[in-house]
């Protein structure tokens, strides 16, 4: 058994919680996907389909349940037959392909009737307390069609183009926590397995994979009828599930400080154990250098368009292939091993090789790392009250610990303060707009942290240092968000981005990708500097292959395939 | 129709950015609403209430002049305000009682006085005429009938938890109160222009692929 050195830290959050860093996270061990997959492959969860009613132009419902150790959990499936022209991911589409609801249980004949009225509406629609989440996906329009075109002819797809879509239909939009009428969080937050952040909407998306594969299986057949071909499991697997991800999620890492603490403060403790390691067995350097290989696989399939992510791509893939000439060359068994690798990395790679290395290093140590995964989710709620008998000198040491760097710049400045994060009437989006060309600023949301700490710290100077902050927010409960902030930042240090949201050069989908990341998304394909698409569990296995050595490490894809 | 709480928080939030009061208290009054309506009592027809007042254009005239004896101020003071007031100096209720002047809506201010019980580990009372609530942070018990305003109300350390009311997870809101928190909630809302949806939603490519 290795002995841990107290000596490595956390990381700096000056260095973690900038954007760039943020917008270079990988998926590790703690992601949210692969807590899911191993605690359904301990616990032993049982799969059934009790209803699959769809018609030959792919029209119907369908119902996937899952049986935990206490509860049991219901995908509802409704299949679309979609015009073309009404296909779009963004969050103003009005009609999917498919919808879906995770119902807390298993529905009667009535749910299913009231579901299949409000469902296929989602934001139009109500849903109960009864429902855990609200989805909707659209069919990769042509891989879909070259997946019922090879089976309807009795024959496999291609695995080149299954590679690199990597998804058959693409989900927007996954609504939880008592979004129009669901359950809210508190209601599953006590059980085990929907304490961790997002199970329910993770098991939503397993579960609509699995649906998926029925449903194209399904449309071959009523196509090809009799010589239809079985789709091979081998090629099944690499079937995942899209996502496309907008605006809406940016604004969720700012209003969740104490939650998005968490996951990193998490992140960072687990690869500070891990750098913390004196020596590292044979079987711990076999599996890292493992894992490292299939994750070179992977990443050979990330594909984008996009001229940002184009660009971190070729810098990743430099980072590859110095990291292969680094570890053919280094002994990785004593000396720290993981702490030499990740300070050699913070001289050598980019961001993105950076972050990669750091999220690898933990798969040997599972032992270690994975039971802070049940610290993930935000429990303090007491963390809202603010004390209003500290000091105005205290609350700005606060401000400056985590904003130090934004207190002297010029927040008057067009380029400091471009943009303005605002919510359309349509749909109630959150949106990003250009504060000097459109008329947006009056409805400005509070997603700035920066320049409001800056000043509030202004606004602080003329108090004395030793007046309780409650007195100086009776007369300036404007500055009341920041103070709350900043009373926080002492228990979540990594709550705060350090970084201008609102400058000319703020890219959103760097918030994008650092949520994602923890969900455990791949292949992070931004399709403007404001929304993304994502690829979730291609490569893990369905129920029927769901044991304890297939259920973590399927996000690497084996050599051999 | 029953709503999520989190629902109930979500508009009460908007809604009192939208009657013109900071975001930091619109945060309050959203998780007051909510606390309320997990009580079964329904904070959105307080909040509701409380907003067609229009204090927050005028705020310093609702808040407490000073910490001194009675907390009053130039004219009817808000739930709100001298709630969050309640919650950040909760430690001033270990030196005596809190009497409050000229109050309105004054079942608004029971969950701050629950987050003082919280933060204290103690039990509070609010009480005025024969009107009282006794919370222990989480649970409530109420006796009599809460006034729309009051001339004064007494928030004091102790009591007895008794007849605590059940907690309730979802909200079932007065109609028109509701209605009326969206109508307020809806000023927050920029209008949906094309530039908007092409710029502000960074669309451009086509997602039937």
């Amino acid at each position: 058994m290795s002995s841990t050195n107290p000596n490595i830290e956390r990381r700096d959050p000056a260095m973690v919680m900038r954007l760039s860093r943020l917008g270079s996270l990988h998926q590790c061990r703690l992601s949210f996907m692969r807590q899911l997959t191993r605690r359904m492959a301990a616990e032993q969860w049982e799969f059934s389909r009790p209803v699959f009613d769809i018609d030959h132009k792919g029209v119907g419902h369908a119902v996937y349940s899952v049986q935990g150790p206490d509860h049991t959990y219901s995908l509802v499936a409704f299949a679309h037959d979609l015009p073309p022209d009404q296909r779009s991911d963004r969050v103003i589409a009005e009609a999917w392909d498919a919808t879906f609801t995770l119902f807390d249980g298993v529905p009667t004949a009535d749910d299913i009737e009231r579901l299949s009225q409000n469902v296929p509406l989602q934001e139009a629609g109500r849903v109960s307390e009864s429902e855990l989440s609200l989805s909707r996906a659209n069919r990769s329009v042509r891989l879909w069609a070259h997946v019922v075109d090879r089976l309807a002819a009795g024959q496999q797809p291609d695995l080149a183009p299954i590679y690199k879509v990597g998804y058959l239909m693409r989900t927007t939009a996954v609504y939880g926590s008592g979004k129009f009428g669901a359950a809210d969080r508190e209601k599953i937050a006590d059980r085990p397995e929907t304490n961790g952040p997002f199970q329910a909407e993770m098991l939503s998306v397993y579960l609509t994979r699995i649906f998926v594969r029925d449903l194209v299986q399904h449309m071959a057949a009523a196509k090809g009828g009799s010589q239809t071909a079985q789709l091979d499991p081998r090629i099944a697997r690499w079937l995942g599930i899209g996502n496309s991800t907008g605006l809406g999620m940016a604004p969720f890492i700012v209003n969740h400080p104490i939650l998005f603490n968490n996951w990193i403060m998490v992140r960072e403790e687990a690869i500070a154990r891990v750098r913390s390691l004196e020596t590292a067995s044979d079987v711990e350097v076999t599996q890292f250098r493992n894992v490292f290989e299939r994750s070179k696989l992977s990443i050979s399939w990330w594909q984008s368009e996009h001229p940002i992510q184009i660009e971190k791509l070729t810098a990743l893939n430099t980072d590859l292939r110095a990291i292969s000439t680094f570890l053919d060359k280094t002994d990785l068994a004593e000396n720290q091993p993981w702490d030499r690798l990740i300070l050699w990395s913070q001289t050598a790679l980019s961001e993105e090789g950076q972050e990669l290395l750091a999220s690898l290093i933990l798969e040997p140590y599972g032992d270690l790392v994975d039971g802070l995964s049940s610290c993930m989710a935000d429990g303090n709620s007491s963390a809202f009250a603010i004390n209003g008998t500290m000091s105005v000198e205290n609350v700005r040491d606060q401000i400056r610990s985590s904003f130090g760097w934004a207190i002297e710049m010029d927040w008057d400045s067009s380029e400091h303060c471009a943009r303005a994060w605002y919510v359309s009437e349509e749909k109630l989006e959150p949106r990003l707009g250009e504060r000097f060309d459109e008329p947006i600023a009056e409805y400005e949301q509070p997603l700035a942290p920066a320049r409001d700490a800056a000043l509030a710290y202004k606004a602080l100077a003329d108090w004395s240092d030793e007046a309780p902050i409650a007195e100086f927010l009776l007369r300036h409960p404007e500055h009341r968000h920041t103070v709350r902030r900043a009373q926080m930042s002492s228990v979540a240090p990594y709550g705060e981005i350090r970084d201008n949201t609102i400058g000319a050069s703020v890219l959103p989908i760097d918030m994008l990708r650092a949520k994602l990341s923890f969900f455990g998304a791949t292949h992070f394909d931004p399709r403007s500097d404001r929304w993304v698409r994502i690829c979730m569990y291609a490569g893990a296995p369905y129920p029927e292959d769901l044991t304890s050595e297939t259920a973590d490490l399927w996000v690497y894809p084996e050599l051999s395939q | 129709m029953s709503f999520s709480l989190n629902e109930v928080e979500a508009t009460a939030k908007r809604a009192t950015r939208g009657a013109g009061y900071a975001w930091g208290v619109a945060e309050e009054a959203a998780k007051a609403t909510r606390w309320l309506c997990a009580q079964g009592l329904d904070g959105v027809t307080e909040l509701s209430r409380l907003l067609e007042h229009g204090f927050a254009s005028s705020i310093g005239d609702h808040v407490p002049a000073d910490l001194q004896d009675e907390w009053t101020g130039a004219s009817v003071l808000c739930p709100l305000m001298t709630g969050a007031l309640l919650s950040d100096r909760s430690d001033l209720l270990q030196s005596g009682s809190i009497r409050i002047r000229h109050l309105a809506s004054p079942l608004l201010l029971l969950p701050f006085t629950a987050y003082a019980a919280h933060s204290k580990s103690a039990i509070v009372t609010i009480s005025s005429g024969d009107f009282s609530a006794v919370t222990d942070g989480v649970q409530l018990s109420l006796k009599n009938k809460y006034p729309s305003q009051v001339d004064l109300i007494e928030v004091a350390l102790g009591g007895s938890l008794a007849n605590p009311i059940a907690q309730h997870t979802r909200a079932t809101p007065d109609l028109a109160a509701w209605k009326a928190l969206n109508r307020l909630a809806h000023r927050t809302f920029a209008p949906a222009t094309e530039e908007s949806r092409m710029l502000g939603a960074g669309a451009g490519l086509s997602d039937n692929d």
